[in-house]
């Protein structure tokens, strides 16, 4: 029975540590090395917006399964000054001005679920759940 | 060699190569989280995948100088692959993001069309009826009304005549409401409007299955008005032919005609043709298709649009 992971995450060192206990959980339920791939991009995007605009938060990497299915769940959270619009920052090209769909945008693509609350003033939650094929 | 001389490609091949070196020695996570950090940034700058693959190999051959055991090998294949894999995943991103943005231009491109044929309908046919109901009252008026006042009635009734005018052209160049009969039809219309305008004779192939997206029909409809108008104003032809087609996954219409083509052309009648022209071509390159105008064997002008259908 695998459990659920959870890393603190203080300092960009920290985006290492989330990055491998989530490979070595989402190996371990059967994702292919491609989806790992996609998943470790779609953590580290997250996890790069906590230490670039919340300098603390928590990334809590969960099993699932749903009858025969397999998956993962992502929940990234952060105390830090929050996000007024939300469909701003999930507009393509806002964070990085190039249109290249990376950041929020681009990670909701890698992943089949991905939901995003936030408060200014209370902090942010990214809730992200992909699928084994 | 200082780091400054090198270009941007070169600097992220040299820490490609040292990461990858590091990862094939120990396999650890802050590696393949600097090859997604390249990636990013490859991206963020420019860099195609095809470049990415080839910054890839180059790394491979720089570190394959160790000899390898036969039993290590596939597993340090599997590990050149993840740290690629890795390198490339934000470009899955950006390839994902241009998947849905051609999708919402497509979908916006239809929404448009459809919005142009409501208004174009409501210009033609409501306001047209309305129009058409105030020549009624006026003449009617012009009865009750002393004479003398013939002459301001037939200004407004000239008024009138303009706005009608103005309405239908506008109408037209929004959709023409030929296109209501369906494509066919609306070419065969065309035909015998260019036949008797111009004296051309035009002969059509016209060869469909099922319906075709409004916006498809009205650009194929375009084009082969344009063309046909070009062929008998300016390239003097003596005669033209519209070969339309549809297979399973696009549309091709092609115009042909026996004129003069292009070098014998006025600069009026080419500016005119490239400014028609030019429209059909963001019409065509919006549906992510392509538009081909050339010469055709007997010395005439061959155009020809090739469409994607979906589905």
């Amino acid at each position: 029975m695998l459990s659920e992971v959870r890393v603190q995450i203080h300092s960009p060192d920290d985006i290492v540590t989330v990055r491998q206990r989530c490979r070595k959980l989402a190996a371990q339920v059967g994702f292919s090395n491609s989806d790992l791939a996609l998943i470790a991009t779609a953590i580290s995007e997250v996890t790069r917006n906590i230490v670039e605009y919340a300098e603390r938060g928590e990334v809590i990497i969960t099993p699932l399964q749903n009858g025969t299915r397999k998956g993962v769940k992502i929940v990234a959270s952060d105390r830090g000054p929050g996000i007024a619009d939300i469909r701003t920052v999930m507009r393509d090209g806002y964070s990085t001005g190039t249109g290249l769909g990376i950041g929020l945008p681009g990670t909701k693509r890698l992943m089949d679920r991905f939901e995003i609350t936030s408060e200014v003033g209370k902090g942010t939650t990214v809730i992200m759940k992909k699928w084994v094929p | 060699m200082t780091v400054a001389a090198l270009t941007f490609p070169q600097q992220v091949e040299e820490s490609y190569t040292k990461a990858l070196e590091q990862y094939l020695t120990e396999p650890h996570e802050s590696a393949l989280l600097r090859a997604y950090e390249l990636g990013r940034e490859a991206l963020d700058r420019g860099l195609g995948v095809v470049e990415m693959a080839t910054i890839h190999s180059h790394a491979i051959a720089a570190v394959q100088n160790r000899p390898v055991g036969e039993d290590k090998r596939a597993e340090l294949l599997e590990a050149q692959m993840s740290f690629f894999m890795e390198a490339l995943a934000p470009f899955e991103m950006a390839h994902r993001a241009f998947r849905d943005a051609n999708t919402a231009l497509r979908r916006l491109n239809d929404m448009l069309e459809g919005q142009a044929k409501r208004i174009a309908y409501s210009l033609h046919d409501e306001a047209g009826q309305l129009l058409a109901a105030m020549h009624l009252a006026l003449a009617e008026a012009a009865r009750l009304l002393p004479p003398e006042t013939a002459e301001q009635l037939a200004t407004v009734k000239d008024l009138v005549n303009q706005i009608e005018e103005r309405l239908r052209n506008i109408s037209h160049e929004l959709r023409p409401p030929v296109l209501n009969l369906g494509l066919f039809p609306a070419l065969e219309v065309l035909k015998e409007i260019v036949s008797k305008r111009w004296g051309l004779p035009v002969s059509l192939s016209v060869s469909l299955h099922g319906d075709l997206p409004a916006t498809v029909e009205t650009t194929v409809y375009r084009i082969a008005q344009e063309a046909l108008t070009n062929a008998a104003k300016h390239a003097r032809a003596t005669q033209a032919e519209i070969d339309v087609r549809q297979t399973a996954h696009k549309l091709v219409c092609s115009v042909r005609d026996d004129g003069i083509g292009f070098d014998a052309d006025d600069t009026a009648a080419r500016l005119r043709r490239g400014l028609g022209l030019l429209e059909i071509k963001e019409r065509v390159a919006a549906m992510d298709g392509v538009l081909r105008v050339g010469p055709n064997r007997n010395g005439g002008t061959n155009l020809t649009i090739e469409i994607p259908l979906e589905g």
